[in-house]
């Protein structure tokens, strides 16, 4: 079985464009949830999310979530310094849910309103696997091409999938990473779940009311170990393991013993051959939804023990960022062990004591770590994790 | 690495409903192209609480996965995957969401509805239904959508992470998305919908619970041709056709037939005929093309592989082949039953 290195990271997030600028508002405890300015948010119990800022760069011909994710990928492929022929034959696995929904809104919502609309989007350009195409074009990747749709754990999965192409001898290098724009859908969405809360959230505090939204984009090259050792590349980290499982249990609520959590984190680290104490720090899904939060702590407590790791939600700085979330949280589980230093949880005031867990407040956190998992659970009961460990 | 081999089919499209028998007559006969699902198809194959509570789309694939592991007569439960293709997912859950807010406002919006508009509600319903606890994946792609899901189950399964995997596609097709689609200048095609889902698992495993084995994805491979978005490309070289055939141990000229994804798309269906020239000449093995009597959907993938494990009469393996505008393609060497279990 090859091992797995990550040799490129690249990130557009609230914080904005660059993975420089992605670490320093992590490791500051910044958070960058802010009224919404993209879309309507008149009559909404909840109006504020983490944006991108201005300054994205990309052709305005593109979607919002096609410039995120070409930013971060050519960030990422340039970190990694790929030649234009590994490029060519390296895979590519985009983690997707809204496409390029907020310029169709955009169009519909004046259709509807009876207006002449803007210039219509392709029905095709709307869909998840619009970005691969971008990417694919732009980029020159020849590779296996795949968009995975799995909600809120689709970045974590594009990781997943990428690294087991490597794995198998297909390919020996893939880009792989999630994108999402905020959407209006997706706002109203989680307002109608009443899932939003309308302060910035607060993860594992024992007075969290539910999530933020946000959105951006995140890369990360793949390499088989041996091939990026020979060639000289610059290794982050090694993704020593993951898990993928499914609930089966309910559409949106997690199961309530977190049983598809702990197979996924218990996968992993068998896939890793590590036992649990090898773990020092988990970022966790931590949307700051009083389920989610719970049953994820109960969850990481069955696998690890209690108190036996050091856990933060970087969701607290940058917001839910959706398909982008498995992605941008991958990269920052890769930071922590580069810099030992474990990012946060913001907006941490009184933790919740049936967390059993050093949740980091508000400050970040000195911590030689040698492994890090990031957990990703999405709708549909759809639970990843993934396990870096330091090179 | 495991053989992996097909053990159930199950599919619910126009002109055919059911398990291998009922594919093996719809290969057996002939007939008009019927693009619609007949709603009497989910009898008896959605209760009464998942017809009033799921969208027609979920529904079809619950439908399609309910066949396939009945066909495989697998009951549901653990140690079970779910890899899903579809190319528009529940665009009419999403539009009447949407409707919701621009009639009524904030007030108008439903919650129920909200979990349809992600593209993974069917897996999600899917698994829930036939309790698939392991992987569960949804892969969005433009044509070959299900052929891709075989592809990517077959390669779980190859490699031991799962050991059986219900894999194919779903899509709907309704005037909503017709019209979306004519207005959007979509390329003019036969365009179809239902669901398809065949079960794949080990070959030890298959044996070791007595199953009946229909036949073997002996190679799979995707990859992308150099392609706009959207577009048709020039370049006819498939890396995919060559390392599917290569892991099989089969060559270009072993190739008793192939199913393509040929669907009244004039350019793209030029295309696949140049890259299908290009990777077997100088054979040229009979082709099928499925689309022309169920219109193109992602649930075709599935019909296709249990087709071609199906074909006593073809001289060799079959090659399932798709291409999509913008370069995705997929390939897929299938050997039928009696190969499956005494060649290699």
């Amino acid at each position: 079985m090859r091992r797995i290195a990550v040799t490129g990271l690249g990130v557009v997030s609230p914080f904005g464009v660059g993975t420089k600028a992605y670490w320093n508002g992590l490791s500051a405890g910044v958070c960058a949830i802010r009224p919404v300015t993209l879309i309507e948010t008149e009559g909404f119990r909840c109006r504020i999310a983490a944006e991108v800022p201005n300054g994205i760069g990309g052709s305005l011909r593109r979607s919002r979530a096609d410039r995120f994710a070409l930013a971060a990928a050519r960030e990422a492929l340039e970190d990694a310094g790929l030649s234009r022929v590994e490029r060519a034959e390296a895979a590519l696995v985009v983690g997707a849910v809204g496409g390029g929904m907020l310029e169709a809104e955009a169009w519909y919502w004046e259709r509807y309103r009876g207006s002449r609309p803007p210039s219509r989007p392709t029905p095709r350009s709307t869909l998840p696997f619009a970005h691969a195409e971008a990417l694919g074009n732009a980029l020159g990747l020849e590779g296996p091409r795949e968009t995975v749709v799995m909600a809120c754990s689709s970045g974590a999965a594009s990781v997943a999938l990428a690294a087991d192409l490597i794995a198998d001898g297909v390919v020996a290098t893939a880009l792989a990473g999630g994108v999402d724009a905020l959407t209006r859908i997706c706002f109203m969405g989680f307002n109608a779940l009443k899932l939003l809360c309308p302060e910035p959230c607060r993860p594992f505090d024992r007075d969290r009311r539910g999530l933020s939204i946000g959105e951006g984009a995140a890369f990360v090259v793949l390499e088989d170990l041996e091939r990026a050792r020979a060639r000289g590349a610059r290794i982050y980290a090694t993704l020593a393991g993951h898990g993928m499982t499914t609930d089966a249990y309910h559409v949106t609520a997690p199961h309530p013993d977190g049983e598809g959590m702990v197979r996924a984190m218990a996968t992993a680290l068998e896939r890793a051959r590590l036992a649990p104490k090898a773990v020092g720090y988990a970022n966790a899904h931590g949307t700051a939804t009083p389920q989610n939060d719970r049953i994820e702590a109960r969850a990481i407590r069955e696998v690890f023990g209690p108190g036996q790791l050091l856990v933060s939600s970087t969701k607290s700085m940058i917001g839910h960022t959706m398909a982008a979330a498995g992605a941008l949280e991958a990269v920052a589980t890769v930071l922590a062990l580069v810099h030992e230093v474990v990012p946060p949880t913001a907006n941490l005031e009184t933790p919740d004591p049936d967390v059993a867990f050093d949740c980091v407040p508000r400050v970040a956190r000195e911590a030689p770590v040698e492994y890090a998992i990031s957990n990703s659970f999405g709708f549909g009961g759809q639970n990843v994790t993934l396990l870096f460990g330091r090179a | 690495m495991a053989r992996v081999v097909v053990t159930g089919v199950g599919v619910v499209t126009g002109p055919v409903t059911g398990g291998r028998e009922h594919v093996r007559a719809f290969l057996a006969s002939s007939g008009a192209p019927v693009v619609s699902v007949r709603s009497s198809a989910l009898d008896g194959l959605v209760d009464e609480t998942e017809a009033r509570r799921l969208s027609r789309i979920c529904q079809l694939s619950v439908a399609a996965a309910r066949i396939a592991l009945a066909d495989a007569g697998l009951g549901p439960g653990a140690g079970l995957g779910l890899v899903i293709g579809a190319e528009f997912g529940d665009v009419r859950s999403t539009i009447a969401f949407v409707d919701g807010y621009l009639r009524r406002g904030p007030g108008g919006l439903s919650a129920l509805l909200f979990p349809n508009t992600v593209m993974n509600t069917m897996a999600a319903a899917t698994a829930i239904a036939v309790t698939a606890r392991e992987l569960s994946l949804t892969l969005n792609a433009p044509t070959v959508a299900g052929e891709l899901a075989i592809a990517r189950a077959t390669a779980a399964v190859r490699a031991g992470r799962t050991d059986a995997v219900l894999a194919g596609g779903v899509d709907e097709f309704d005037s909503i998305l017709a019209e979306l689609l004519a207005d959007g200048g979509a390329p003019s095609e036969t365009r179809g919908e239902g669901a398809g889902f065949v079960l794949l698992e080990s070959l030890d495993a298959a044996e070791a619970r007595g199953a009946r084995v229909l036949g073997e994805i002996a190679g799979a491979s995707w990859r992308a041709i150099r392609a706009r978005p959207y577009g048709v490309g020039r370049d006819a070289a498939s890396r995919a056709i060559a390392a599917a055939l290569d892991e099989a141990g089969a060559t270009s000229g072993d190739v008793g037939r192939v199913w393509v994804s040929a669907s009244g798309d004039g350019p793209r269906d030029r295309w696949e005929q140049a890259i299908l020239t290009e990777a077997l000449r100088p054979a040229r093995p009979p082709q099928t093309a499925l689309a022309s009597r169920t219109g193109r959907h992602a649930g075709l993938g599935a019909l296709a592989v249990a087709a071609a494990a199906l074909d006593d009469a073809s001289g060799g393996p079959a090659l399932v082949h798709a291409v999509a505008r913008g370069g995705t393609h997929v390939a897929l060497v299938v050997r039928n039953r009696g190969r499956a279990t005494h060649d290699v």
